[in-house]
């Protein structure tokens, strides 16, 4: 076992890369804002330009906010379903859970406007309410159908198959979907469906970030019986753990992790999935108590510095999100089946 | 019969195992079975492969409905026991796979701390003690910095063995413990299965087909067959009235008495005739 000093010392570490890259999220851009004006605005020293307060604190901070809290959300939402199956390769988007999150966005934003319910424009806090009901309802349907195939089947790559179907089952429904909706509404929905961390507002980050706070507080009531369930339901069982109880409560934490975030930056590929395996291969550890804190971070970061990546080009727009996320995250699925691959050999 | 105090066995009455189905009635695999595993005793459920001898153990311990009669642990009902009730009764050593990449054999082992430990589940110095005790004791202590993974058959049984013993249970029911064990290992195993019921005095429930160990181990058999039949008894007494012989009956093989092994009947019949007939037949 790790001791503890070497643990403490890396989130040490990791809370400062946080922070590090948290506030270089403020300062880059294509409009360039030195670092003692970034500083001064934070501040809320009134007295600097207009133009770099509105820059930085109507822009860049709320993006700033979304990116940790989507990191965060993801990550923990990943780490939960990967305990939750028993299974390496889950995470939001292979899983198609995202993608029913999606489904549900795609029902309220494109049929929602045939009933005169417009939900993407802004401004109207009860189409908000209206959107993450729609993308958790969208996630948690497509979650129990994974549970319950992968309690039949059992085998991890079946299950991410299985996943992608839905996926593409739910690309197909959106299609129809698309055909029937007019060209405003489409609009929308296929920019939100690119992904991204800056189409959100000051109360929407805020939201998103409370409720990866809420999750990760609700994350630690499990931490126990998640340590439990490595060993699998019949062993949980047998050293006194309610499993049917304590993997509701996971689907329903994941669930809303993944829906919120979902709905307000469009799918995000791969950071679910491969967070949890970045911290789980640093720390070489599966124990909860220590990959809750290491995900927080390390998720946290990983979503900030893809921001900053995507930001990189230096003009008005930035790269799409998920190029970059993706771009990180294939290798790590690769590396996962690779060193699985492995392991059985051995 | 001595007069047990009531928390010291378990007792099975009358039941039924088997399988629901969703076509037709259930598929019964033993009815009527009446059945005491005391403590301080090892007990092996033997019988051939597909007898229902891991759906007994998984009955027991309520994993699988029963289809018919009771289990009772200290006179209380399996199922009005909580998990976390029955979690303090009886641990399990299973042959589900544990092939989570990085726990580590001392985590694995102080999960048996679970029933007993605070909410948060972080384990407290006695907790630690009493694993690297018990470590010591059962012959693992140089594995504990290990991934579990990578440990070979035997070790990982000795490991689960280990993480049985510090849950600290009256009972513990193990599943084919010694299926893919070496012979040496198989020895070990069985040994330190007996040790512990006579030691700490628990009451130790093993589901084999491994012959050899449960006739050489067991205080007690109880035989399960294909067709529903069942028996219980001492082992001499079930090898002694060829039972076992009726038990695992299969063509051209049949059980040598005397040196408790399976023969091919017609090998024997050409290589020595004095033996033909007679106690081949039981």
């Amino acid at each position: 076992m790790r001791p503890n000093v070497n643990t403490a010392f890396w989130y040490l570490i990791f809370s400062a890369l946080l922070l590090i890259l948290f506030l270089s999220n403020l300062w880059y851009g294509s409009v360039l804002i030195p670092w003692h004006k970034v500083m001064s605005v934070l501040s809320g020293n009134v007295n600097e330009a207009e133009t770099a307060r509105v820059i930085v604190l109507e822009y860049r901070l709320p993006q700033a906010v979304t990116s940790l809290a989507t990191g965060i959300a993801l990550g923990v939402a990943g780490l939960l379903l990967q305990t939750l199956f028993r299974n390496p390769l889950a995470g939001p988007s292979v899983l198609g859970i995202s993608s029913g999150a999606s489904l549900g966005v795609a029902l309220v934003v494109l049929l929602g406007a045939g009933v005169g319910y417009d939900v993407l424009s802004s401004g109207n806090p009860f189409s908000e309410v209206g959107l993450v009901a729609a993308a958790l309802l969208g996630a948690l349907v497509v979650l129990m159908i994974i549970l319950f195939v992968s309690n039949r089947v059992g085998n991890v790559v079946t299950v991410l198959i299985i996943g992608i179907m839905i996926g593409y089952a739910v690309s197909a429904v959106v299609g129809m979907l698309q055909f029937f909706s007019r060209a405003e509404e489409l609009h929308a929905y296929v920019l939100w469906g690119l992904g991204s961390f800056s189409k959100t507002n000051w109360q929407q980050s805020v939201f998103l970030l409370l409720t990866a706070l809420l999750g990760i507080l609700l994350t630690l009531f499990l931490l126990k019986p998640m340590n439990g369930l490595l060993l699998g339901d019949h062993y949980a069982r047998s050293i006194g753990i309610n499993v049917r109880n304590v993997k509701s409560f996971m689907i329903l934490i994941a669930g809303l992790l993944i829906a919120v975030s979902t709905a307000f930056t469009g799918p995000i590929a791969f950071v679910g999935l491969a967070v949890p395996h970045l911290a789980k291969g640093f720390f070489r550890t599966s124990n909860h108590r220590i990959l809750i804190p290491a995900v927080i971070l390390m998720g946290g970061s990983l979503t900030l510095f893809c921001n900053l990546v995507a930001k990189l080009p230096g003009y008005d727009t930035s790269l799409p999100i998920n190029a970059v996320t993706s771009m990180i995250g294939a290798p790590v699925v690769v590396y996962v089946i690779v060193k699985r691959g492995r392991m059985k050999k051995a | 019969m001595n007069i047990e105090r009531v928390d010291e066995k378990v007792e099975i009455r009358n039941l039924s195992t088997g399988f629901r189905r969703k076509k037709g009635g259930p598929r019964i695999l033993h009815q009527g079975l009446n059945l005491v595993l005391n403590r301080g005793e090892v007990v092996c459920i033997l019988g051939p492969n597909g007898a229902g001898k891991s759906t007994l153990l998984r009955t027991m311990l309520g994993f699988e409905k029963a289809l018919g009669g009771k289990i009772l642990f200290s006179d209380q009902p399996l199922d009005e026991l909580s998990v976390k009730e029955l979690s303090r009764k009886v641990s399990v050593v299973l042959t589900d796979k544990i092939d989570d990449f990085y726990l580590t054999v001392f985590e694995v082992a102080l999960t048996g701390r679970y029933p007993y430990g605070s909410f948060s589940g972080k384990p407290t110095r006695e907790d630690i003690s009493l694993v690297t005790d018990t470590f010591q004791k059962v012959g693992v202590l140089q594995l504990a910095g290990q991934v579990f993974y990578k440990l070979s058959d035997g070790e990982k049984q000795k490991v689960m063995i280990a993480r049985a013993i510090v849950q600290d249970t009256p009972f513990i029911f193990l599943d084919e413990p010694v299926a893919y064990v070496d012979p040496p290992g198989k020895i070990a195993i069985m040994h330190l299965l007996k040790d512990l019921s006579v030691e700490l005095n628990k009451g130790i429930l093993v589901a084999t087909h491994d012959l050899e160990s449960a006739l050489n181990y067991s205080d007690e058999l109880w035989l399960l067959g294909t067709d529903r039949k069942w028996r219980k008894g001492k082992a001499a007494e079930l090898v002694e009235s060829g039972l076992i012989n009726e038990f695992f009956d299969r063509e051209a093989i049949s059980f040598n008495k005397k040196n408790h092994r399976f023969e091919w009947k017609e090998m024997r019949k050409r290589e020595n005739p004095a033996l033909k007939g007679g106690e081949t037949d039981g």
